[in-house]
């Protein structure tokens, strides 16, 4: 799937590959509004069907797709892999992971012991596959990164939460004894959200943010062992649940190591990435000090205001990342392709159309919060993770359709 | 590593300017924008062309392929060359949005170059040249000029 020739000429993967990854997610982001109106307040318990469905739908369903997508675009540059044959190869994918998020979440809901089969056959070959063809390329690094070796141990965290995965869904569907389930769950909630997510994030921001914004490297030191720390944190949480707390201190000392970064940055202008990065950043720090607090007080609202601001803080990196991605690759493929008209970067999405996403996914995310204490604005929170997601789908869709638009006028530079 | 050191810092050089420009545009201030892009421009070509003339013949030289890594930056740079002159038009009409819009693309695009020149191609150069041929293209590159 993947080839290395160190430098490739293939700078980034086909539009159709990324961008139909970053559509699947935001539909199932507009699902996740509905089933936030279908569940409503139950979903504040954790252990009800609204939880686990919404949860799942979020994390895999729309962080998952992103983050492949985002992944894709990646690491051409991050490691010179390119993807070899990918449109159809990159379907081999996608199409069984669908399948898998889709009878997962039917899973939860019917209870039914086959659904959760499905789920683990397709979810586990799907992720598997990518999960290893991703390794085996950025493995092969001569020389690693911040970002490369970030990328890799979150990759690896991903690997575990999925084989965790599949003893949960084994006991569910009434196989295997679940002796452990509730201890499997909290490693597999801890992988997914710190190893993999979490992760991941800081890794792209050990690259992006120097590189997108002009600002001062990160220390050496950080940049060499954060992702080593992190990680054997992880593990150490596992047999001592009290070094939890060191590992959110953690989270929050690079947050606000990257909020410091961000001010010191050269280019001055500020535009809604930056706006994405920073609420981001801010609501992982909320919501490591909430975790922390939790520890010491367990009151739920505590931890359901965690919860949503960890859910904020990879949403709004994930939407920074798209409104740098999506029209890049539209400009950059019919640019290198020799089309006259190639539209311009703002000319994809506009920094305003960015800055009005902004207004609408700060609004959700504190709509949420709020519903927790006035359970009837769980609706006005549905309806807006409904206009959020609606929004990007349709910059994807306009994209997409502004680009076959130049590539079928066919007016373009012949190369010799 | 000296090559690697010698380039990174250059590729720095030009992200400061190139900010400086940007800055500049920004605030309507449209003859210091043009001093500035001028600077960044001048600074990125003539980084171009220590590469083109020196660096990449030296790496042709040591590992035999003209076909591979060195093939492709220069295409990059290409690219990059492209991008420069539709900013340098827009600048002259002084389109703040399609400068930004512009810069926007060319700070990506850069970036990108940048990275794979900076994990792998400088990095194979200090590997695969030797010691004194280093110092050599080190100090041909110090010399060239735009």
């Amino acid at each position: 799937m993947f080839k290395q020739n160190g430098l490739s000429l293939e700078q980034a993967p086909p539009i159709i590959v990324v961008f139909r990854l970053f559509f699947m997610a935001s539909i199932f982001g507009i699902i996740s509004g509905f089933e936030i109106l279908y569940y409503q307040n139950s979903i504040f318990n954790s252990n009800s069907i609204g939880a686990l469905t919404l949860t799942h739908t979020l994390t895999l369903g729309v962080m998952l797709s992103f983050m492949l997508g985002a992944l894709f675009q990646m690491l051409p540059v991050v490691a010179g892999v390119v993807l070899d044959f990918p449109i159809k190869r990159s379907l081999s994918i996608q199409i069984p992971f669908l399948i898998g998020v889709v009878s997962l979440l039917f899973a939860f809901n019917l209870n039914h012991k086959y659904l959760y089969i499905t789920s683990s056959i397709f979810l586990g070959f799907s992720l598997f596959i990518a999960i290893f063809m991703m390794l085996y390329r950025l493995l092969k690094i001569p020389n690693h990164t911040p970002s490369s070796r970030g990328i890799i141990i979150a990759l690896i965290s991903l690997f575990v939460t999925i084989l965790l995965a599949i003893y949960l869904t084994k006991t569910l569907s009434g196989y295997g004894d679940g002796l452990l389930y509730q201890e499997i769950k909290n490693i597999h909630i801890h992988f997914g959200l710190f190893g993999w997510i979490g992760l991941l994030i800081f890794s792209i921001a050990f690259q992006v943010i120097e590189m997108f914004y002009v600002t001062p490297a990160y220390p050496k030191a950080i940049g060499k062992y954060f992702a080593y720390f992190i990680f054997f944190l992880l593990i150490a949480t596992v047999f001592y649940p009290i070094l939890n707390n060191l590992l959110y201190i953690l989270f929050i000392s690079f947050a606000i190591l990257t909020l410091y970064r961000l001010s010191q940055k050269k280019r001055r202008l500020s535009d809604a990435t930056i706006l994405f990065w920073r609420m981001g950043l801010i609501s992982s720090i909320l919501s490591m000090v909430l975790l922390i607090t939790y520890s010491l007080q367990p009151i739920i609202e505590i931890l359901n205001i965690a919860y949503i601001s960890f859910i904020s803080f990879g949403l709004s990196i994930v939407f920074a990342m798209l409104y740098k991605i999506i029209p890049f690759l539209t400009w950059f493929h019919l640019n290198a392709q020799g089309y006259f008209k190639a539209p311009m970067m703002h000319e994809v999405i506009h920094p305003k159309t960015a800055k009005k996403h902004f207004w609408i996914h700060l609004s959700t995310v504190i709509s949420l919060i709020i519903s927790i204490f006035i359970p009837i604005l769980i609706f006005i929170s549905g309806i807006l993770v409904i206009v959020s997601f609606g929004w990007i789908a349709y910059q994807i869709i306009h994209a997409h359709i502004l680009y076959k638009k130049i590539e079928d006028s066919g007016e373009k530079f012949e190369f010799s | 590593m000296i090559i690697s050191n010698y380039m990174k810092d250059e590729h720095r050089e030009c992200d400061n300017l190139f900010a400086n420009a940007e800055e500049a545009v920004s605030l309507g201030e449209w003859e210091v924008a043009e001093e500035k892009f001028i600077a960044f421009s001048n600074e990125t070509l003539t980084h171009f062309k220590r590469e083109e003339d020196e660096l990449f013949p030296a790496f042709e030289e040591q590992t035999g392929s003209s076909q591979g890594p060195t093939m492709v930056m220069r295409y990059e740079h290409e690219q990059v060359k492209g991008l420069i002159g539709k900013m340098a038009s827009v600048i002259e009409i002084k389109d703040e949005d399609a400068y930004l819009s512009l810069a926007e693309s060319m700070m990506i695009l850069l970036q990108q170059h940048n990275m794979k020149e900076e994990q792998m191609l400088y990095a194979m150069c200090d590997r695969s040249l030797p010691q004194e041929m280093k110092e050599a293209t080190l100090a041909s590159m110090k010399a060239v000029e735009l």
